[in-house]
């Protein structure tokens, strides 16, 4: 230790304020950054994009079960599979770009992977008798629901707990 | 600086615990909607199977492959829902740590 008076004031003062404020700063730091991270943020604009299209999907089968068996040709139905298909692959797009997303980006992928199946099937058959619209219609809003439920969940890690 | 370690893991193990308590619910709620939704999807295969609008090659496609879709999606969408839950569990858990060590911190400074 020096006997110096001056270094010892200088010693003392680090050890008393400077040392402790330096640990409290560094500590504040470390934990200013210390927060888990499994999921990205809730997008509300992707939650409404999904409410649409399963808006859209309903609408599409709905009418169809308006129309006879015998006017169901996939050509009246091209430009609908086609709009709603873009919709699905932009949603997808915008789901494959976040990070900690694989799971809802999934989803969507077996949604994409579902309606093309479908299309597939009515265009094979150039009709679809009312049991099959309504399975489908059934697939698509328990597909989107899954998508709402995994989308939502993002929503609850940001309120309290009922 | 007084810092007592083992209260503090067992506020942190409190914290964690509500959290998951107060949430866990909504995953075994999600479950039976999904189980629910899938008897109703179940149930119209079969109807339509038995009044011949579903042949058998489409109602053996829909139960081999179209459920299993099903199943994959609604797997992803509870781990969304559970991976939602262990996060808010452990930044709980960070909190309580955070705040110990600052009113430890805030006695010295």
């Amino acid at each position: 230790m020096s006997l110096n008076p001056k270094h010892y004031i200088t010693g003392a003062a680090q050890r008393t304020f400077l040392l402790p404020a330096g640990f409290a700063l560094l500590i504040t730091l470390l934990f200013a950054g210390c927060r888990v991270q499994l999921l990205p943020d809730y997008d509300a604009r992707i939650s409404s994009q999904i409410v649409e299209l399963a808006r859209k999907v309903d609408q599409f089968y709905l009418l169809m079960l308006e129309i006879p068996e015998h006017e169901r040709s996939y050509d009246h139905y091209i430009e609908k599979y086609v709009d709603i298909e873009s919709g699905l692959n932009s949603l997808l797009m915008q789901n494959r770009i976040k990070p900690l997303n694989e799971n809802i980006t999934r989803i969507t992928e077996i949604t994409l992977e579902l309606w093309t199946k479908h299309k597939q099937e009515h265009k094979q058959d150039n009709t679809l008798n009312d049991a099959l619209i309504t399975l489908n219609r059934m697939d698509f809003n328990d597909l989107f629901y899954a998508m709402q439920v995994a989308e939502q969940a993002k929503q609850m890690i940001s309120k309290p707990a009922e | 600086m007084k810092f007592n370690l083992d209260q503090t893991l067992k506020d942190m193990l409190a914290a964690m615990q509500g959290e998951l308590g107060k949430d866990w619910h909504k995953v075994r709620a999600v479950m039976e909607q999904f189980l629910e939704r899938r008897k109703l999807r179940l149930k119209t295969l079969i109807d339509g199977h038995a009044i011949g609008q579903i042949n058998r090659t489409k109602f053996e496609d829909r139960l081999n492959t179209v459920e299993k879709m099903h199943l994959e999606a609604q797997i992803n969408a509870l781990r969304v829902v559970s991976k939602a839950i262990a996060q808010k569990a452990a930044n709980a858990a960070i909190e309580v740590l955070e705040k110990a060590v600052r009113v430890s911190l805030g006695r010295i400074v």
